[in-house]
C-alpha cells in the first residue's frame, strides 16, 4: 500500500527555464509541513538550494517513515531526465540500508542528513559510504550531545545562582529525556548525564521518557515534582517537553524562571519567546539548519569540491549554540516567519569561495553576522 | 381383573432409569460443584497471584519511569485476563489507575500487591490490587458442572433408549402371550402357543414361561380327558345303582315279583286308563295252600322255596310286559291283567292252579304237593278301589272256604 504523501515540489526554476549544467537535489524529508522542525528545516535548505541556483524538490513523508522505500523506488523508476543529481534522506525508522540499495541500484547520489546509519546491525547491512554503495556518498548528523550539554550546563549554573539547592545541599535535577532508541535522543540526554557528572553539586533524580510529547511531560513532570519534592531543575530534550514540565509546575502553583528552572530544545517561536520572558532558562536549537549545509555540500560536490577529501564521509557537525535572550530575539526577528532568504548561502560553498577550507557548520554564525541584507 | 391399563415394562424401566439417574446426577452434580467451586476458587486465586506477581516488576518500570500508557495498557491487559474482573493501581503520587469492570469490587475481595521502585530495593512506589472475576468464576464453574451433567444427561438418555428398544423388542413375546393368554377360551384351552422369537442360541424367562404354560396346557388337556373317562365311568356305576335301586325298592327280594309298594302306586293308573279308555280290567289273589303248614314242617328255607316256586308259576302263565305279578303279602299273590275280562281271568286263574298242582316240587330232597287258591275280580267302572281289591280278596276266602285247590269268581 502506498501511503497517502503529501508530495511537494518545489521548483526553483521552472523546469523549462533551467539551464542545462543547473543540478536538482531531492529531499525526502520525514516529518509533516505542519511541524515546525521539519518545517523549518524544509524552509532553510529550499533557501539553500534557490541561493545556490539548484533545483530542489521536497517530499514529506508525513512520519510515514517506511513509506521513504517507496518514495525512493519511484524516483529509481524516473527517466534519466527527471532524475534528480542528488537525494536527501533521513535514516528514521531504520530505512537507509533498503533505501540506499535501491537508490544505489538506480545509481542515485544520496547524501544521509540529520540521522546517519546507526548502529552495529544497520553498519553491518550498508558498510561505509561509496564502498558498497557507491553512490551512497556519506552522512552529516548534527552532533546531537552538544544541545543536551549546553543546555544541562546552563542549567545547573542558573540553579547554582538562584541557590535552588536542597536540603542536602544538592541542586536535584529531573530529566524529561526524547525516547530511548532515537540515536539524537540518546546523545542528547548523554550530554545532559555529561553536564550533570561536571558539576559536582548537582544530582539528577530521574530521567524519564517522554517521547517528544507535551502531554505526556506534562503528566510525567506532574509525578515527579510529586515524587522529587526537592527538585528545581528539569531539563527537557526537547521544547515541547519543557512547556509541558513548566504547565504541570504551574498547576501546582509554581512559577517557571523564579521557583523552578527549566530548559528546551528547539528554536521555536514559543520557545524564544519563553526565553525572553525568562521562563525557559536555556534554549538550543538550530539544528534544523542541517539541510541547508548539506544543499551547499552536494552543491559543491557537484561543482567538484567533494566534502570527503577535507571533513571525511559521515560528519558529526557542531551546530548546536546556547541561546542567549539577546540571540533569542535576532532568531526571531531574522527567521521568525521561516524564511531564510535573508541568508548568503554562496557564502558557506567552497566551490564559490575558493579560500574556504573547512565547513562550518555552527548555528551560531547566522545569529552573531551582520545580516546579509 | 383389574382395570388398570398395561404399560410396558420397557417403558417403566426406562422411566425409572431415568428417574434413578436424574437423581444420581443431583447428587453427583452437587459434590461435585462443591469440589469445583473449592477447586476453580483455588485455582482464581492462584492465577491471580501469578499473573500479579509477573506483572508487578512491569509495572513497578512502567510506573517509575512514569509511562502512563505502558500501565494502562498493562492494566487493560491484566483485566482482559479471564480469572480477573477489575485491578487498580495506586502510585505514590496519588495516581490511580483502573481498569477491568468496578462492579467486581462488590463481589470480591481485592488482592493487593506492593509495586516496588526498581532503583531503590525496599521503596514502594504503588500499589496494585486485583480482584476475581466472579462473574467468570461462575461462568466456568457452571460451565465445567454444565459439560458433565450434559454427558451424563446424554449417557442415561442414550441408555434409556437403548434399553427401551432393547426391552420392547425382547419383551415383544410377552404381550403376544398375554395376548393369548386373554383370548384363551374352554374350546381353545389346549390351543398351542407358538412364540416365533427367530433362531437363538440360548433359551431365557420368555422361553422358560412359554414351555411352562406348554406343560400347563398338556396337564390340562390330559386331566380334562381323564375327566371325562372318570365321568362316564361314574355314570354308569350311578345308572347301574339308580337301577338296582329302583327295582330293590319295588320288588319282592325273594320272588323277584313286585312289592306291595308297587302294587299301591301302579293299580290306580292302570284303574284310570281302565276307566278313561272303558277297557277291561281284572285281578286275580292267588295263595298258595297250607303254606303255613309247610312252614312249620319244613323250615322257612322250605317255605321260601316254595314262594319262589309259586311266584315262577305265576310269573310264567301271564303275558309278559302286560300283566304283572305282585306279592301282596306273605304267601298271597296278586295278579293285574289289565285288558283281561272275568272270563279271560278265571281262565287263567285255572291254568295256573293246574300248573301248581300239576308241577311236582322237591324240597330238601322231599316232593311236595302244593295247591293254590285263587279269587278272580273285573274292575267294575266307577268302583271303589278298595272294593274291587276287597271283592277278589272275597273271593279267595270263599275258594279257601270251599275246600281249597280252586278258582272262585
Amino acid at each position: 500500500m502506498r501511503p497517502t504523501l503529501r508530495l511537494m515540489i518545489v521548483s526553483l526554476l521552472a523546469a523549462v527555464l533551467s539551464p542545462a549544467w543547473a543540478m536538482s537535489v531531492t529531499f525526502i524529508n520525514p516529518g509533516r509541513a505542519s511541524e515546525t522542525f521539519w518545517n523549518t528545516s524544509a524552509h532553510a535548505a529550499e533557501a539553500a538550494a534557490r541561493a545556490l541556483g539548484v533545483d530542489f524538490e521536497l517530499i514529506y513523508l508525513e512520519r510515514q517513515h517506511l513509506a521513504a522505500l517507496d518514495v525512493v523506488r519511484e524516483l529509481a523508476a524516473r527517466s534519466a531526465e527527471r532524475r534528480p543529481d542528488y537525494v536527501m534522506l533521513v535514516n528514521e525508522a531504520g530505512v537507509a540500508p533498503e533505501a540506499l540499495r535501491i537508490l544505489d541500484e538506480a545509481g542515485l547520489r544520496t547524501l544521509l542528513v540529520y540521522n546517519g546509519i546507526q548502529g552495529a546491525q544497520e553498519r553491518a547491512l550498508v558498510g561505509t559510504p561509496r564502498d558498497t554503495h557507491r553512490h551512497w556518498l556519506g552522512s552529516i548528523e548534527p552532533r546531537a550531545e552538544e544541545a543536551g550539554y549546553l543546555t544541562a550546563k546552563a542549567l545547573i549554573d542558573k540553579g547554582r545562582e538562584a541557590g535552588a539547592f536542597g536540603p542536602d545541599g544538592k541542586l536535584h535535577l529531573l530529566a524529561i529525556a526524547g525516547d530511548r532508541s532515537t540515536p539524537s535522543s540518546i546523545r542528547r540526554s548523554e550530554g545532559m548525564h555529561k553536564a550533570v557528572d561536571e558539576a559536582g553539586e548537582a544530582v539528577l533524580d530521574q530521567e524519564v521518557f517522554g517521547a517528544f510529547s507535551r502531554e505526556k511531560a506534562t503528566e510525567q513532570s506532574a509525578w515527579l515534582f510529586q515524587r522529587f519534592p526537592h527538585a528545581r531543575l528539569v531539563w527537557a530534550a526537547s521544547d515541547q517537553m519543557a512547556f509541558g514540565a513548566m504547565a504541570s509546575w504551574e498547576a501546582r502553583g509554581g512559577r517557571p524562571g523564579r521557583d523552578a528552572w527549566f530548559s528546551g530544545i528547539n528554536t521555536s517561536g514559543e520557545a524564544t519567546k519563553a526565553l525572553r520572558e525568562g521562563r525557559l532558562t536555556a534554549l538550543s536549537g538550530g539544528h534544523f539548519i542541517l539541510g541547508a549545509w548539506a544543499v551547499v555540500m552536494l552543491y559543491d560536490h557537484h561543482h567538484g569540491i567533494d566534502f570527503a577529501d577535507s571533513e571525511g564521509l559521515e560528519l558529526s557537525a557542531s551546530v548546536f549554540p546556547l541561546f542567549s535572550v539577546r540571540d533569542a530575539d535576532t532568531f526571531e526577528r531574522r527567521y521568525g516567519s521561516g524564511h531564510f532568504g535573508t541568508i548568503d548561502f554562496r557564502r558557506f560553498s567552497k566551490a564559490l569561495n575558493p579560500e574556504l577550507k573547512r565547513y562550518d557548520f555552527s548555528f551560531r554564525q547566522l545569529l552573531d553576522g551582520a545580516e546579509a541584507r | 381383573m383389574s382395570e388398570t391399563p398395561a404399560h410396558s415394562i420397557a417403558a417403566r424401566l426406562a422411566r425409572r432409569i431415568l428417574l434413578y439417574a436424574t437423581a444420581c446426577a443431583l447428587l453427583i452434580g452437587g459434590v461435585q460443584t462443591l469440589h469445583l467451586w473449592q477447586e476453580v476458587k483455588q485455582r482464581f486465586a492462584r492465577s491471580i497471584e501469578a499473573v500479579g506477581l509477573t506483572h508487578v516488576p512491569l509495572l513497578s518500570v512502567a510506573v517509575w519511569d512514569i509511562e502512563p500508557d505502558a500501565i494502562r495498557r498493562q492494566l487493560n491487559q491484566l483485566a482482559s485476563q479471564h480469572a480477573i474482573g477489575h485491578v487498580r493501581l495506586v502510585t505514590d503520587v496519588g495516581r490511580v489507575f483502573e481498569a477491568g469492570d468496578p462492579d467486581a469490587l462488590d463481589y470480591a475481595e481485592a488482592r493487593r500487591f506492593d509495586v516496588p521502585n526498581p532503583t531503590r530495593q525496599g521503596e514502594r512506589i504503588g500499589t496494585l490490587e486485583i480482584v476475581a472475576d466472579t462473574r467468570a468464576f461462575y461462568r466456568e464453574l457452571a460451565t465445567t458442572v454444565g459439560v458433565g451433567l450434559l454427558g451424563y444427561g446424554v449417557l442415561t438418555l442414550l441408555m434409556c433408549g437403548m434399553i427401551l428398544v432393547a426391552l420392547r423388542r425382547e419383551l415383544g413375546p410377552l404381550r403376544h402371550i398375554a395376548e393369548f393368554v386373554k383370548t384363551l377360551s374352554p374350546e381353545r384351552l389346549t390351543t398351542p402357543l407358538t412364540v416365533d422369537r427367530g433362531p437363538r442360541h440360548q433359551r431365557d424367562e420368555i422361553d422358560l414361561v412359554v414351555e411352562g404354560f406348554q406343560i400347563l396346557q398338556r396337564g390340562i388337556d390330559g386331566h380334562i380327558r381323564d375327566l371325562d373317562h372318570q365321568v362316564a365311568a361314574r355314570t354308569r356305576d350311578l345308572e347301574g345303582a339308580l337301577a338296582s335301586i329302583r327295582a330293590l325298592s319295588t320288588t319282592d327280594t325273594l320272588t323277584g315279583c313286585f312289592n306291595r309298594r308297587l302294587f299301591d302306586e301302579r293299580i290306580a293308573d292302570e284303574v284310570e286308563r281302565a276307566d278313561r279308555y272303558a277297557r277291561p280290567l281284572a285281578i286275580v289273589f292267588a295263595d298258595a295252600d297250607h303254606f303255613k303248614r309247610i312252614n312249620d314242617t319244613w323250615g322257612h328255607n322250605a317255605g321260601d322255596e316254595v314262594l319262589r316256586a309259586f311266584s315262577a308259576s305265576l310269573k310264567a302263565q301271564v303275558r309278559d310286559h302286560i300283566d304283572w305279578v305282585v306279592r301282596y303279602g306273605g304267601e298271597e299273590f296278586v295278579v293285574v291283567l289289565p285288558e283281561t275280562t272275568l272270563d279271560q281271568a278265571r281262565a287263567l286263574a285255572e291254568r295256573i292252579r293246574v300248573a301248581v298242582e300239576s308241577e311236582p316240587l322237591t324240597i330238601n330232597d322231599k316232593p311236595i304237593h302244593l295247591t293254590a287258591s285263587f279269587g278272580v275280580a273285573q274292575y267294575s267302572p266307577g268302583e271303589a278301589l278298595a272294593d274291587w281289591i276287597d271283592r277278589a280278596d272275597k273271593w279267595l276266602y270263599l275258594a279257601k272256604e270251599q275246600g281249597r285247590n280252586r278258582v272262585c269268581g
